[in-house]
């Protein structure tokens, strides 16, 4: 059983913890069309997950991916070994972070050698560790260690092109070394940053990820290969170019969030570059270049609910992101979400679980009724979209 | 506790030339058979198969049969009129993982191109000899009534009967 010292603050977190659980059951018995499962992992990536002694003890470096610093969105701080993430009997991975006690978050138990979720009584679904890929510990032939250029879910390869400027040949050397190992990966995403710079904004950005993308492409039989570009709205003329000097097969630019005034405001970083309307409007055009159903946009979910300019209710917020991401789906863009976790400490609490599976049955019901698939970024490929995973039952 | 496999069924299941068929409900209500002939038992007794395709209809089935709690059936059926049925629910799928592994590695030895999608645990709940010489047994037995007559009937007797004496 757990190895964790219970507190004063422990068992008042307990307490609140009773509470919670209710709000899964609530929520589950709310919505019977939506599986247990996805509803779960839904709360865990909304409340965050505690790793108790027992629970770390089995973890295994040689066997699981350990992250050594927090990763973005931790929300506890603290530099330790950490397990990267969790994955569920159903396949689906739960993207999570460790997360103070006093944040009420769900507890990753050891018992009798296996690990299990806890919610403060029994176990309630058992997981595991991600497994650690094989190029773990190797390094480039310039010596470049090759975490610092790839990341690893359970199905994914994820190569970060920012802040830091890759050698292309150090991305090939790491790719066509990953897939050597067998069954291992069946994605391949490449988030491109943000370099607005270049005679049109973004052009430098476009280059690099064309020297990228084209370097990793030496290590596949065809010229396209399954990959996804997540990177910033690009222009019609920087679409072809990606499009007809690459292999890549889909491009994602994140909204985060669906309102004009919204985006202004939150992703000033963004909208400075390229408007609300605008950057809509290059998503549609995105479709024409490399077709439905390859074309998405993202947002954070409970992100809009934030700051004295947020929307005053969940219904509201619900209505206006479907009603939004039903308008890109009728232009062949889909619209998935990941979860907004606030900073620890921060007055604006989670986003209820309710808001988020409704959000998710919506962006879900809005794909099917237009024949939309995200199969570049599902359970497997993907794993951070509770929205998608219930796209596995509609092929 | 979970159920034992007996081990005739489990020899059956590893007899070559059996037909092995996973049976599964869809989202519609509408059954779908498919034969799986990875269909196996390990060496820690557990029932498993191999997915070869992310989009088979029996691979999507099975995601809703793990979530919703909904039955799958297994028929195993040898030469002779063999055969055993077992009912049960899907438990969990690996999709990654040193176990992955070791199946991808076998599944592309033995199938090429057709790679593999997911590892499939089955639970199982119930188990039927379905042996026609057992249940032929089983039906006399317990339902007496189940019969036409002229099975019963003394063999001169019928002929006679059918005017070819």
């Amino acid at each position: 059983m757990s190895q964790s010292g219970a507190t004063d603050t422990t068992t008042q977190v307990i307490s609140r913890r009773g509470r919670a659980k209710d709000r899964l059951e609530e929520v589950a018995a709310e919505h019977p069309d939506v599986p247990r499962l996805v509803i779960l992992k839904t709360d865990v990536q909304r409340r965050g997950v505690h790793y108790t002694g027992s629970a770390l003890r089995l973890l295994d470096p040689s066997l699981h991916q350990v992250t050594g610093t927090p990763i973005p969105g931790s929300r506890d701080g603290r530099l330790r070994p950490c397990p990267e993430s969790l994955l569920m009997r159903d396949g689906s991975s739960i993207l999570t972070a460790p997360t103070p006690l006093e944040e009420d978050p769900y507890w990753v138990d050891g018992i009798e050698g296996r690990l299990w979720l806890r919610d403060g009584g029994d176990p309630i679904e058992e997981v595991e560790y991600w497994p650690r890929p094989d190029y773990y510990g190797r390094l480039t032939a310039k010596g470049v260690d090759y975490r610092h250029i790839a990341s690893a879910r359970p199905q994914g390869l994820h190569i970060s092109l920012g802040p830091a400027r890759l050698d292309p040949e150090d991305v090939a050397e790491v790719v066509g070394d990953a897939l050597r190992e067998p069954g291992r990966f069946s994605a391949l995403v490449i988030i491109a940053g943000s370099d607005p710079r270049g005679p049109e904004p973004f052009d430098r950005e476009v280059d690099h990820c064309i020297e990228i993308l084209r370097a990793i492409g030496r290590n596949f039989q065809n010229p396209a290969f399954p990959s996804q570009l997540n990177g910033s709205a690009y222009s019609r003329r920087q679409l072809e170019r990606l499009h007809a000097r690459t292999g890549l097969m889909s491009y994602t630019a994140d909204l985060e969030v669906l309102d004009p005034g919204l985006f202004q405001r939150l992703r000033p970083d963004k909208a400075r570059w390229v408007d609300y309307d605008e950057w809509k409007r290059r998503l549609v055009e995105a479709v024409a270049v490399f077709g439905r159903g390859r074309v998405g946009t993202g947002i954070l979910a409970g992100m809009e609910l934030g700051g004295p300019h947020g929307y005053a209710t969940e219904e509201e917020a619900l209505g206006r992101n479907l009603d939004q991401a039903e308008w890109l789906a009728e232009r062949g863009v889909t619209t998935v979400f990941s979860l907004w976790k606030p900073p620890s400490g921060s007055f604006q609490g989670n986003a209820s679980l309710d808001f988020l599976i409704q959000l998710a049955k919506g962006f879900h019901r809005i794909r099917r009724s237009h024949g939309l698939t995200v199969e570049y970024g599902d359970y497997r490929r993907g794993g951070n979209h509770p929205d998608l995973d219930l796209d596995r039952l509609q092929n | 506790m979970a159920m034992e496999l007996p081990r005739e069924f489990v020899n059956l299941l590893r007899r070559r030339g059996v037909h092995k068929v996973l049976t599964t409900i869809g989202d519609d209500g509408f059954p779908h058979a498919a034969l799986k002939q990875t269909l196996q038992v390990d060496s820690a007794g557990r029932l498993f198969y191999l997915e070869l395709m992310e989009s088979s209809v029996t691979n999507r089935n099975m995601v809703a049969s793990l979530w919703f709690h909904r039955p799958v059936s297994v028929l195993v059926s040898g030469t002779g009129g063999v055969s055993w049925e077992l009912q049960g629910r899907p438990l969990r799928t690996l999709i990654a993982g040193p176990e992955f592994k070791k199946h991808y590695r076998l599944a592309h030895h033995r199938y090429g191109a057709m790679g593999l999608a997911a590892v499939w645990f089955i639970e199982p709940l119930a188990l039927r000899d379905q042996s026609r010489t057992r249940r032929l047994l089983e039906e006399r037995e317990a339902h007496p009534f189940f019969v036409h007559l002229d099975r019963l009937a003394i063999p001169g007797q019928a002929r006679r009967q059918a005017g070819k004496d």
